[in-house]
């Protein structure tokens, strides 16, 4: 395996010519801090230890990038698996490859390609390191499609952050194509705005109310909304609909056009009942080399110091010319994961404390699932258990609150603590009834 | 379901698998993209990378033109050369046995001439292709080849391509290049300030006050416009005009509403500015009716460009009729309504629609014959039509008021495009140890002349300078791909003339992470 030979035993004279004009001298725009020459070569090349998270279509980029840009001991995660979809713009994947895990199919094409590099893969989910392993890198990437595992790396890379320590500082470089679509930021722990900042940035997915799903639909897309949300869990009970599973999305595809045809309604097709039910914009292989890039140009510039590096928003748009956007994006002193301030939140004093977790769930800005509340300001002493979702008799002690309006549980400017398997910190909200 | 239809979703997935067109550019997209022939100029590592992006979508045929053999500095930087085992190999041969690896329906060619030779025997060859793409190619030859392709009015575009390290642009070089699918985010009109027969009469039918409450509270917002519309009008003799009587509009708009939580009603309060906002031909489609090209007679050629301005003439007649407006669009977005009077209202516009586009039709000149999914495809996409006009590569240099013109307006990016010109003439000159700043910035003063830079730009341009010198023949890895990215999208929208392309240069700087463009 060439990722088992000493990286010095295989680069030959002049291997990295166009880098090292970089390395060599500084330019107008670089720190003084700079250490040209070999002792920026020696620590890129020998020390730096760099994690990208994800080896789909950003990943895939990332790597072969990271691999010439002469770092040498890059790690990968990925919990997925090839699918023949991906082969149009993951290019570490060719089609005997379907079925293998992606993030050592790309680990070894990597390491055959650029010899030298060694990728290290690890085949599962983010969350099943702990602070000790994330601890051991100097760069962590993230190439994700997925809300949810950023905003885990996100608020575990914040916890480990230490400011007596500069070593727990780990600058987050994160990538996201959506299109023509795509953004690079760099998240510095305790320096930079963080991922959770943004979050009500995010696109909101688009969602139809239930009434028109069910009484009045109009669109194809509410045809395939309600095979998928409505028929399938009523026809298929417990069974989890899988929309990698050509099966189901044939099942709903063949329901969907069904209940058009009744209400006269043009349009369902095969793909659009995939893209309806993925919610996803395609992605493709341009913008995601563009946003690859551009992740592992900031990580070179940290790495090396050759360069200042972003700060720390650059977003671009290819559907009309090159529009690109850099610019700060600041804090917000109420995020719950860098901020520190509660949020506060208006709350309707007709509301019961069912209806408020139900607006907690809808709000773009917190995106949480199943929540438990619980309160340090209960208008009736001892009180503090809002509703928890487990354990079960938790769950049923507090289910009666259910019903109960929250000015009722809860006094005005009082604090509510949200916790949610969804979400990987506390959330604290303090409440003004209106 | 039963097992038969189950079995024909099988079918349709194998199908759409096979052959993954991008559902972003549609299969008339896809089409275009497999029958294209890209020419790349140079197996360098951003050749490549552009490359990469091209193959994996899917084009039909590449060639990679260069005569070099890989050396140390090559097999070090390009993700498409397999180390020592390339080494000394022609890298256009190496690169395009890799690059075809990505998708065994996309052909790859290597050819072993310089560019010297092709434009010396056999420039012919050149013109075969859909699109040229050069990489960091020596300014003489570079100026030879642009000038050549300028000369074919209906050659293939030119992609021009120059980096070093951290900095880099690129340019296309096209005569004219029209869009039809441009995937404008406008929506087109509903036309509520002038609603057609059927409209006007379907809406004036609705008797809101015989309506039950979950009725009134499910009729469209257009309707509810239009009729409100038609009954000011009827009182004022004609649309609200100034501010205070558009307010008054709005609250005769919300006092037929009968329950606050009418969502119908909402949408008509928000959107009631479409009632008086007139109906009219878009400036820049208006502009296209004073091209040069419709003053002229029109090419019997079917060129992409003679259907556009064909399709464009007739336009041009169908708006100069009542209502005088671009032909009604058959979309229409969805809003607050039961299905019943949804799917009534969207007949109403899908006919008015066939309508309108046959009157289009047959105003149609006969010198050229067009299919009709072309003419739909017009029709459908008229309200977001784009025509770009080009210039030859190096006009922009050679224009002092244009570049003062842009200096002011983009002043990093024009700074930034000055230095690699400059440093284009450098290397043109000797090798990359005559790079100096000092010499760069001569080459820059002999471009622009006596001139005063404003003192942003002067910064600007010490930076760019500054950073030419310090790398001025580094292919960075990451410079390579995101050149990759940007210009094999640029590519794709050539190609399958779909979104807009950049018109002028797009400059890009990886040290201030952004990127720009100069309409030059
Ligand atoms: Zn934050």
């Amino acid at each position: 395996m060439n990722g088992q030979t000493h990286p010095e035993t295989v680069d030959w004279p002049n291997r990295y010519y166009h880098i090292d004009q970089i390395l060599d001298r500084p330019g107008p725009r670089t720190d003084s801090e700079f250490m040209a020459g070999d002792a920026v070569k020696d620590f890129l090349r020998n020390d730096c230890k760099i994690l990208c998270i994800g080896a789909g279509g950003l990943g895939c980029e990332i790597l072969a990038n990271l691999a010439l840009s002469g770092f040498k001991d890059v790690h990968v995660i990925d919990m997925d698996t090839i699918d023949i979809s991906n082969l149009n713009r993951q290019f570490l994947f060719r089609p005997a490859d379907v079925g293998r895990p992606k993030a050592i199919v790309a680990a070894e094409y990597v390491m055959k390609r650029v010899p030298g590099v060694k990728v290290t893969p690890y085949f599962g989910k983010i969350q099943d390191k702990d602070e000790s392993y994330y601890m051991q890198f100097n760069i962590i990437i993230c190439g994700l499609d997925s809300v949810e595992a950023r905003r885990w790396i996100n608020a575990t890379l914040y916890q480990m952050a230490d400011a007596e320590n500069p070593e727990s500082i780990k600058p987050l470089i994160d990538g996201g194509t959506e299109g023509f679509k795509g953004q690079a930021r760099v998240i510095i722990p305790d320096v930079t705005s963080c991922y959770e900042c943004s979050l009500d940035m995010l696109n909101k997915p688009v969602t139809f109310p239930i009434c028109t799903i069910a009484n009045t639909p109009r669109l194809p897309e509410h045809c395939i909304e309600w095979a998928s949300v409505l028929e399938w869990p009523r026809i298929h009970k417990d069974k989890k609909l899988d929309t990698d599973n050509p099966d189901h999305i044939g099942w709903l595809y063949n329901i969907a056009s069904a209940r058009a045809k009744e209400f006269s309604i043009e349009g369902v097709t095969w793909s659009l009942t995939q893209g309806v039910v993925k919610n996803i914009i395609p992605a493709i292989a341009s913008t995601n080399a563009i946003v690859a890039a551009s992740c592992c140009n900031e990580a070179f510039k940290i790495a090396t110091t050759s360069a200042p590096y972003l700060d720390n928003y650059f977003m671009v748009i290819g559907t009309d010319g090159v529009y690109s956007y850099t610019f700060e994006y600041e804090r917000r002193p109420d995020c719950p994961v860098c901020g520190g301030e509660s949020r506060n939140v208006d709350v309707n004093r007709e509301w019961t404390l069912e209806r408020f977790i139900e607006s907690l769930t809808e709000r773009q800005d917190f995106q949480i699932k199943k929540p438990s509340l619980s309160t340090s300001t209960p208008t009736v002493a001892g009180k503090t258990r809002l509703y928890f979702q487990a354990p079960p008799q938790f769950e049923l002690e507090t289910r009666p609150n259910l019903e109960k309006k929250l000015v009722d549980l809860v006094s005005e400017g009082g604090e509510i603590s949200v916790t949610s398997t969804s979400l990987p910190f506390n959330l604290t909200l303090r409440i003004h009834y209106v | 379901m039963s097992p038969n239809q189950s079995q024909d979703s099988q079918d349709i997935e194998t199908a759409t698998t096979a052959i993954l067109p991008s559902p972003l550019w549609a299969a008339s997209g896809q089409a275009a993209l497999e029958s294209s022939r890209i020419l790349v100029i140079s197996a360098s590592a951003t050749s490549t990378s552009i490359l990469k992006n091209l193959v994996l979508p899917g084009i039909g045929h590449f060639t990679i033109l260069d005569p070099q053999v890989a050396s140390h500095e090559d097999i070090g930087n390009n993700f498409f050369l397999e180390g020592l085992d390339s080494l000394g190999k022609p890298r256009a041969e190496e690169a395009v046995r890799l690059l075809c690896e990505l998708n065994d329906s996309v052909e790859g060619k290597a050819n072993l001439s310089s560019l010297e030779e092709v434009l010396e025997k056999d420039p012919t060859y050149l013109t075969s292709f859909t699109l040229i793409i050069a990489h960091n190619l020596k300014l003489p030859l570079l100026t030879k080849l642009s000038t050549f392709l300028w000369s074919k009015k209906h050659g293939p575009s030119l992609m021009i391509v120059r980096s070093a390290g951290f900095l880099a642009e690129f340019f296309i070089q096209f005569h004219e290049h029209t869009v039809v699918d441009s995937h404008s985010e406008t929506a087109p009109s509903l036309r509520i300030d002038k609603p057609f027969k059927a409209l006007h009469d379907h809406a004036v039918s609705i008797n809101f006050d015989s309506l039950d409450d979950m009725e009134h509270g499910h009729v469209p917002y257009v309707v509810i416009l239009v009729q409100a519309m038609e009954n000011w009008k009827a009182k004022h003799g004609g649309p609200p005009q100034a501010y205070a009587e558009k307010q008054e509009f709005k609250k005769s708009v919300e006092a037929m509403r009968r329950k606050i939580d009418e969502e119908n009603f909402d949408e008509a309060f928000a959107q009631a500015y479409r009632a008086w906002t007139p109906t009219t031909v878009p400036s820049d489609i208006a502009a296209l009716f004073n091209d040069d090209a419709l003053q002229q007679p029109l090419t019997s050629l079917p060129t992409h460009s003679a259907i556009f301005f064909h399709l464009v003439a007739a336009l041009k007649k169908f708006t100069s009729e009542s209502p005088y407006t671009l032909p009604l669009s058959s979309t229409l977005p969805d809003m607050k309504a039961d299905t019943n009077s949804y799917i009534h209202l969207q007949t109403l516009y899908k006919q008015q629609a066939e309508v309108e586009k046959a009157r289009f039709k047959s105003l149609i000149g006969p010198e050229l014959v067009i299919d009709d999914d072309t003419i739909d495809e017009f029709v459908r996409n008229v309200h977001g039509l784009r025509l770009l006009r080009g210039k030859p590569f190096g006009a922009f240099d050679r224009d002092q008021a244009a570049l003062v013109a842009a200096l002011s307006a983009t002043p990093k990016e024009v700074a930034t495009h000055l230095a690699l010109s400059a440093l284009s003439v450098v290397l043109a000159q000797g090798s990359s140890k005559d790079v100096t700043a000092v010499r760069l910035r001569s080459e820059v003063n002999a471009i622009t002349g006596p001139f005063e830079w404003p003192e942003d730009a002067e910064l600007n341009l010490g930076n760019a300078l500054g950073e030419l010198a310090r790398a001025p023949t580094a292919e960075l890895p990451n410079t390579a791909a995101l050149l990759g990215g940007l210009v094999a999208q640029e590519a794709i929208k050539i190609i399958t003339r779909q979104y807009v392309p950049v018109k002028g240069y797009c400059v890009i700087d990886l040290i201030g992470s952004w990127t720009g463009t100069i309409d030059g």
